[in-house]
């Protein structure tokens, strides 16, 4: 009953603020919208028990990608933003299509037998287990991805830094 | 009322497909961004939501989830300095207004 | 046997390992280029006179053939093969020695050459190309070789391809020896239809049973001799022999005297059993043999240039050996073939050593020129006796031999054009001898810088002379270990017999004609200006060649260049025009598409989205099952 509870409420906040995300006429206020939408994944990692995967999910989506990207807003506001018009004229066709795509997702979830799947609960915290699985089974691929991090760390500081060199 | 997990698929679809209206609709290249954020997470619920309902005992969705959070992380870092780069040299960061690559 | 494999493939593979090697490696060493070409010919030439004498010690019926799979299409089995009976090794020996020593005199001839290896490549080629045509036992290789031997006559004639004239002749020899070679390539694709095979021996076989209808055999005969009359020059498609000799004179009398001329005549001979099957076909060689022969030689009594007289001489005396492949007479076609080949080279070595000295070819300004070039004068003579049958030179013997034939087989109108055909080729050689060899200079500074040539084109003549009078000896009728005892077609050899009539009528004939050309050259008492004001329009109509190109030209103008243009406009707006819109309409289509492309990244995505979702509803609608996950309800 609590699990009931806490889903719909999750998800009615992921959804709400996902909606309200990207119809804010001012691009801050989308960020922060994100920024609750996010929470509201977390909190379903919570109901899912995967507590390490929420406190990741505040951590780095919340904590890292939506404050870089308030500071990118910053940096690239303008006064005349303000005012004009933040959304393009492709709403009509955009709204059909992502209408097609739920309804197609939708009926085929409709059309499934889920049997008697129900969330098996798992009682121990599973934080250890995936922090030995990481370092065990997907070391290549955790590995890699750090690789990658660093990659794009050096990609995004040339991309920056480069263009400034450009201009002197 | 039990939660099953048609609920959770049902739930990031329905986040997919708000996800697509914000990127085939928003102007400013950030919020095109930010919206990819959206389809990344509706993917990342999935994954969660079928391996706790699919495989109980495993936790191979846990570990996909902080995948995708990564390469995310990394996506956004990228995208957010190419955006930056592109306002510097441009002074807009409207998706619509950079179309020089066209006919 | 293994050997004779070996040897048999060798002979026409060394001359093309000579080609590849100097075009690959010693193209810029002009005399290694030349020793390796030579050396390599020299070789084959060994390997012929190995297969001739073994083939002499196993007499006539011995014939060796072997032949491997090449080329499967469907149901028709293509093989490449060898194949040496006596046929065989004569033409070997004749093809590898007039090739052998016409390239020792290319040496001195080609001295200083800009593409003197060059030269030597391709002689090699076609050295292999024509060796191809002779080793093979199967139509469709002899039909490659005889393709490859036109290729190299286009490629040597317009090897000066600077001079205007030497690219038109090329050009001229190409496309006019085409007409004779659809008509063979036709002959062998039907004939190999019928009998589903291109060997030789399988083809004969099939014709001895008769299961060919006589009516379809003399149309595929007639097919298969148009090859032989464009490539062996017989009327009407001889018209390109005479401008072939805007080549260099090596190539000359390799190519358009001895041997690629002769590979009509040798294709007849290969493919006897075919012809003598058909009575018609037989009696149509006949006599385009016999007009030939005699149509040739009144053109070349008027022609002043020395290589040109040559040229008709060749026309007329190719169509000779057509005469008598065409009534039967297969050994005699065959031992004037040989004896030709050598003092029809000789003749135009000598005429290439004269115009080497003095730099023109118009016998016009010749004349005297025996005391500056003793050696080429000699040989030249005996070269011009033997050609006009004076006894005892090899001309004398096959050509004697050839009137026996005719009289035997009771064509006396075909006897007639024969002998005065050698009357008249009496006649022109020693016109062409006398107005070059004796009398006064014509022309004073020429004759002052006219001079012997060097021992590599000096030596080669004297080889060749000497040919010409022993190869005689090989053909003497009636004698046991004979030309005629070697090589003859069917069960037994042709009886010979020295016919006394013919040969004292035939040497009259020879006679007369060296003499009538001594009173008007030699002694002035009849004066060849009164001749020809008295012969006025036949004059002009031989000097002219009856006209034969002016007339091809006239048709080609009118019919074939109507037709052209008709074609050429139908090409250029019609098919082009089919062409074109389909490049406007793209052009179109795409002008008006490109609007979608508008740079704006939202669009693209659109259009991204929208089409996968749309095809993931089409499979939606069309198949509703595949929603279902999991296996479904």
């Amino acid at each position: 009953m609590v699990e009931t509870i806490l889903f719909y409420g999750f998800a009615a906040l992921i959804l709400i603020s996902a909606l309200l995300m990207i119809i804010a006429p001012n691009i801050y206020h989308s960020a922060l919208f994100l920024a609750l939408c996010l929470f509201g994944v977390a909190g379903i990692y919570v109901v899912l028990n995967s507590y390490f995967l929420a406190g990741i999910q505040v951590l780095v989506y919340i904590g890292a990608v939506v404050v870089l990207a308030l500071f990118v807003i910053n940096l690239t506001r303008r006064i005349l933003d303000v005012d004009s018009d933040q959304h393009n004229e492709q709403l009509l066709p955009a709204v059909i299509i992502s209408g097609l795509t739920a309804f197609l997702i939708i009926s085929a979830v409709l059309k499934t037998n889920w049997g008697t799947m129900i969330a098996h609960r798992v009682a121990q915290d599973n934080t250890a287990l995936t922090g030995r699985l990481l370092l065990n089974e997907f070391v290549l691929p955790f590995e890699i991805v750090s690789v990658l991090l660093l990659a794009a760390l050096i990609g995004a500081i040339s991309i920056v830094a480069g263009d400034k060199g450009a201009q002197k | 009322m039990t939660i099953t997990l048609a609920h959770y698929v049902v739930l990031s679809a329905l986040l997919f497909a708000i996800g697509i209206i914000g990127i085939l609709t928003r102007r400013n290249a950030i919020g095109i961004l930010m919206s990819l954020e959206l389809l990344f997470n509706a993917a990342a619920i999935n994954m969660v939501a079928f391996s706790k309902y699919l495989t109980p005992s495993e936790i191979y969705g846990d570990i996909f989830t902080i995948f995708i959070i990564a390469i995310a992380a990394a996506e956004s870092v990228l995208g957010l300095a190419i955006i930056l780069a592109m306002f510097r040299k441009r002074e807009t960061v409207n998706a619509d207004e950079m179309n020089i690559m066209k006919y | 046997m293994e050997q004779l494999n070996v040897l048999g493939l060798a002979i026409p593979a060394l001359p093309l390992l000579a080609f590849l090697l100097i075009t690959a490696i010693t193209a810029k060493k002009k005399m290694l280029s030349a020793v390796l070409s030579i050396s390599c010919i020299f070789a084959s030439f060994l390997i012929s006179v190995y297969l001739l004498i073994l083939q002499l010690k196993a007499g006539h019926g011995a014939s060796y053939e072997f032949s491997f799979p090449w080329l499967f299409l469907g149901d028709v089995k293509m093989s490449l093969g060898i194949l040496i009976n006596p046929l065989t090794t004569v033409m070997l020996i004749v093809v590898t020695t007039v090739s052998m020593l016409v390239q020792i005199y290319s040496i001195g001839y080609m001295k200083g050459d800009y593409a003197f290896s060059r030269f030597f490549s391709y002689i090699s080629l076609f050295s292999f190309s024509m060796l191809g045509i002779v080793v093979a036992n199967n139509l469709i290789q002899m039909y490659i070789f005889w393709e490859l031997v036109g290729l190299c006559s286009y490629l040597l004639i317009g090897f000066w391809w600077f001079k205007p004239e030497a690219a038109e002749a090329s050009k001229k020899a190409f496309i006019v020896t085409r007409f004779g070679d659809f008509g063979f390539l036709v002959g062998i694709l039907i004939l190999s239809y019928i009998t589903g095979t291109f060997n030789f021996a399988e083809i004969q076989a099939q014709i001895n049973a008769g299961l060919i209808s006589p009516g379809l055999l003399t149309v595929i005969a007639l097919l298969l001799f148009s090859g032989a009359v464009g490539k062996s020059a017989q009327f009407p498609l001889h018209v390109w022999l005479p401008d072939a000799m805007e080549g260099p004179t090596p190539v000359s009398a390799l190519i358009h005297a001895a041997t690629m001329v002769a590979a009509g005549v040798f294709m007849v001979a290969r493919l006897f059993g075919i012809f003598s099957a058909s009575p018609h076909a037989m009696l149509v060689i006949a006599y385009l043999g016999g007009f030939t022969a005699i149509f040739a030689a009144t053109i070349a009594l008027t022609q002043n240039d020395i290589k040109r007289v040559l040229a008709f001489s060749t026309l007329s005396q190719l169509g000779y050996m057509m005469l008598a492949m065409g009534i039967g007479g297969y050994t005699s076609g065959m031992f004037h073939l040989t004896t030709h080949a050598f003092f029809k080279a000789l003749l135009f070595l000598g005429a290439g050593s004269v115009i080497h000295a003095v730099h023109t070819n118009d016998i016009q300004l010749m004349g005297g020129l025996h005391k500056k070039m003793p050696i080429t004068s000699i040989t030249f003579l005996i070269a011009s006796l033997s050609i006009a049958g004076i006894f005892p030179l090899s001309g004398f013997w096959s050509k004697d031999e050839i009137l026996v034939n005719i009289m035997e087989s009771g064509h006396m109108g075909l006897y007639y054009v024969a002998a005065a055909t050698a009357f008249l080729t009496a006649f022109y050689m020693f016109r062409l001898y006398l107005m070059t060899f004796t009398g006064k200079p014509r022309d004073a500074h020429a004759y002052e810088h006219a001079h012997e040539s060097p021992l590599t084109m000096t030596v080669p003549l004297m080889i060749l002379a000497v040919l010409s009078i022993v190869t005689g000896f090989a053909g003497i009728p009636g004698k046991e270990q004979s030309f005629y005892n070697f090589l003859f077609f069917g069960a037994h050899p042709h009886e010979t017999h020295f016919n006394m009539g013919v040969a004292l009528s035939s040497s009259a004939i020879a006679v007369s004609g060296i003499a009538l050309a001594l009173l008007m050259y030699a002694f002035g008492l009849i004066k060849p200006e009164a001749v020809k004001n008295a012969s006025g329009p036949l004059y002009k109509l031989s000097y002219n060649k009856y006209y034969i190109d002016e007339i091809y030209m006239f048709f080609i103008k009118n019919g074939f260049f109507v037709i052209a243009s008709a074609v050429k406009w139908f090409d250029r707006h019609v098919v082009d025009g089919a062409v074109n819109l389909v490049a406007f309409l793209c052009r179109w289509a795409g002008s008006k598409l490109r609007l979608t492309v508008n740079g704006g990244v939202q669009s693209y995505a659109l259009i991204i989205f929208g089409g996968l979702v749309f095809i993931a509803a089409v499979f939606a609608v069309w198949n509703p099952d595949a929603l279902k996950l999991l296996g479904g309800r």
